[in-house]
């Protein structure tokens, strides 16, 4: 949505200087007015503008018209009543803070472990014991959640981690492997010549680390920030698998009411959904600028 | 997302830190939280997650509270019931559907006895024999049926009347009536083909159910288990074929568009009147009722053989409740399946929800929309429906709603046949 905001004004002032010298027509309205672009960013974004437009409207919709169904017909009698069943049937506030804890957590966990796993490994990658470990890990890559979801169940029932914690663990460990690849692939472009003179002022290696490596690694830790935030946000299986006490379950899960056959409340669900969005759509709005060269950072590598 | 910005890193690393450390501390406070979560598993644990009902059980554990001011309960909504078995702690108590997901913590012995509660005895033989329509554990009592949903055929009583329609009893008496509505350019029946599991739980278990003694037929099959072929005395291909090809007759009397329509269009449509009738079970009309329908609507069992005396209708166990072996709090569970036992728990339950009572002294169903199947659910003409008898590794409803949109029911059939018997080999 930003970029097609954001085009046509970035076009403006290059279209002005081209109109003042008139040299190049055809160049000129290619770059002010490529139709075929424009109408195809222009579809593009109703993928994400349509469903959204019916989810609002949806969600101010009353039981009985929900029930009908019809998508596109306006809320009849507008009423926030959706917003207000979604918030009591899911106990709103008590499920977003479980979901933000598990969030944080993962987010700063994924980052930081990773990070340092991947700095030890690239600086000492002639030896043996950290290359076979680099491997190990991203051997872990080739195991996903559902295969080893029963023994986890079991384990973390055993150890008590059958918490919020617990699943910010388990996303944590279950993202090492590709997060620790992201960071290999950056740290090897980072100049060992910057390292050697922060140790010749006397730097120790956590305060290399720390002062130096981690602040350069930060466009890909934004990449690694996003992924861990979407990922965790929006998961469903394991914390529905994993966290035992009713009490203490995430947003998804406790959204999957609203899923069942037999019964259509979409005013309840939508409503749910968008204000499950909210915090989602607000990092993305505060974090936008990262986002974006982060997707690069990622794309180059 | 603060290391992100390199050129002013002193400060927005300052914030990281402080940030990890309040997340540090927020970590031990989950630990903390862990260790007293003794103290949510100190209250009782009350799983239920039929989506229409969880405000009114969050009603009534509010006046089981205000009873027991000694025991606290959590009514729980999320939990995935087959980790919390792996896990062994499962719920203290659960209401819920009963099906053949289910019926495997039974089979297992997951479940406790509950055949010495004196609510055990307030059960009719009939339903409480519906249980053991799965394989049980040791005899016990597994599972208490809390309600029935009955389920039969929903029609509009207005347009019966307005075109002289008496309720069919036997197979050419419906068929007839089929043709004289269309005749009349009304809709017969309304198709949500769409949504497999509405031909599964409806046509199909209808037909099956209507044509076929549903629990012998799968005592049989489980009993043959790999053997079950072609060449077998019971299998799918040789005693669903009769029945299905009877459903498939009833296919041209569905709205042309059947093939794309869904659960709720069918609701929408008997809610407007715009057909005379739709094979599904009361939650439907709880979703017609919900979208303020004004039409007059009943239901009767569908006809599928020439005797009248062979009609039933199609039941399921809509709630029950068990307590688990691994419960840790067994005694103030048992207290609460007591409350929730109570004539003045279920019966309004049932009128609110549309289902059927399951104790000797329930009194029967008044709703004019679901009253007319209470003659036969006192006589016990009822079936489970077949489809909730199928393991669902099995994908039949796509099955059947294949051979819906055209293929042969014969080869479908067969291939159900190789499925089972490669399932029963494989376990």
């Amino acid at each position: 949505m930003s970029t097609i905001a954001t085009t046509p004004a970035s076009a403006t002032p290059g279209a002005a200087s081209g109109s003042s010298d008139g040299r190049r027509p055809t160049a000129r309205s290619r770059e002010r007015f490529n139709w075929p672009a424009t109408l195809v960013l222009l579809v593009c974004s109703l993928a994400v503008l349509v469903p959204l437009l019916v989810t609002i409207n949806m969600s101010l919709k009353s039981d009985a018209q929900a029930v009908e169904g019809e998508a596109f017909a306006l809320p009849a009698p507008l009423t926030f009543q959706a917003f207000v069943d979604a918030w009591q049937l899911t106990n709103f506030p008590r499920a977003l803070a479980v979901s933000g804890f598990v969030t944080l957590l993962a987010v700063a966990g994924e980052i930081v472990i990773s990070s340092l796993a991947a700095y030890a490994i690239v600086r000492n990658w002639d030896r043996r014991l950290f290359r076979w470990s680099f491997f190990y890990l991203l051997a872990a890559m080739f195991i996903p959640f559902p295969v080893v979801a029963l023994p986890q169940v079991q384990l973390t029932g055993i150890i008590h981690l059958d918490t919020p914690l617990g699943v910010a663990i388990l996303h944590i460990v279950f993202a090492l492997a590709f997060n620790t690849m992201l960071f290999t692939a950056f740290l090897r472009a980072i100049p060992i010549s910057l390292e050697e003179s922060m140790r010749v002022d006397g730097a120790t290696t956590w305060q290399v680390y720390w002062r130096l490596i981690f602040p350069l690694l930060g466009p890909m830790a934004a990449t690694v920030g996003i992924f861990a935030f979407l990922g965790s946000w929006n998961d469903f299986m394991m914390p529905s698998l994993i966290i035992s006490d009713p009490t203490l379950q995430t947003l998804p899960v406790l959204q999957n009411m609203f899923q069942t056959q037999f019964n259509n409340s979409y005013n309840i669900a939508f409503a749910s959904y968008l204000m499950a969005m909210a915090p989602a759509i607000i990092v993305y709005l505060l974090a936008q600028r990262w986002v974006i060269s982060g997707l690069t950072q990622g794309a180059v590598k | 997302m603060s290391p992100s910005s390199p050129p002013r890193s002193p400060l927005s690393r300052r914030g990281l830190l402080a940030a990890g450390g309040l997340l540090a501390a927020a970590g031990l406070a989950g630990c903390g939280g862990n260790g007293g979560s003794g103290g949510s598993s100190g209250s009782v644990i009350f799983y239920q997650s039929k989506r229409e009902a969880i405000q009114y059980f969050d009603d009534l554990l509010g006046t089981f509270r205000k009873e027991h001011q000694d025991i606290s309960v959590v009514h729980d909504i999320a939990t995935n019931l087959s980790a919390s078995f792996v896990r062994k702690n499962p719920p203290d108590i659960a209401c819920q559907n009963y099906n053949l997901e289910m019926a495997r913590f039974m089979e297992r012995g997951a479940l406790s006895d509950l055949a010495d509660m004196p609510e055990a005895v307030l059960i009719r033989d009939d339903v409480q024999e519906l249980v053991n329509w799965y394989p049980g554990y040791e005899g016990r009592t597994s599972v208490i049926p809390f309600s029935v949903a009955g389920a039969a055929v929903i029609y509009n009583r207005r347009i019966f009347e307005e075109q002289h329609l008496e309720i069919p009893t036997t197979w050419d008496e419906f068929t007839e009536v089929c043709e004289k509505l269309q005749k009349a350019d009304i809709t017969p029946i309304y198709g949500t083909f769409g949504d497999p599991w509405t031909v599964s739980q409806g046509l199909f278990d209808y037909t099956i159910g209507g044509m076929m003694d549903v629990r012998g037929f799968f005592q049989r099959v489980n009993e043959l288990g790999e053997d079950v072929g072609p060449d077998s005395d019971t299998s799918f291909q040789k005693d669903m074929l009769k029945p299905i090809e009877r459903m498939l007759v009833l296919k041209k009397y569905h709205q042309d568009d059947a093939a794309s329509r869904f659960y709720g269009d069918g609701n929408t449509a008997m809610g407007n009147g715009e057909a005379a009738m739709l094979l599904q079970g009361p939650w439907a009309l709880a979703e017609i009722e919900k979208a303020g329908s004004t039409e007059d609507l009943s239901c009767f069992p569908l006809p599928v053989t020439d005797d009248p005396a062979d009609l039933k209708i199609r039941v399921n166990i809509d709630l029950s409740l068990w307590i688990p072996e691994g419960a840790d709090r067994k005694d103030e569970a048992r207290e609460l399946l007591s409350f929730l036992m109570t004539p003045e728990v279920m019966d309004p339950y049932n009128k609110a929800l549309l289902a059927m009572g399951t104790t000797k002294d329930a009194p029967p169903a008044k709703d004019p929309r679901i009253a007319p199947m209470q003659k036969y659910y006192d006589d016990a003409a009822f079936y489970q429906g077949a489809s909730q008898f199928i393991p669902t590794t099995i994908p039949f409803t796509n099955y059947l709603q294949s051979i819906l949109f055209g293929a042969d029911p014969k080869t479908i059939l067969a291939k159900v046949d190789n499925d089972f018997a490669s399932l029963a080999y494989r376990s």
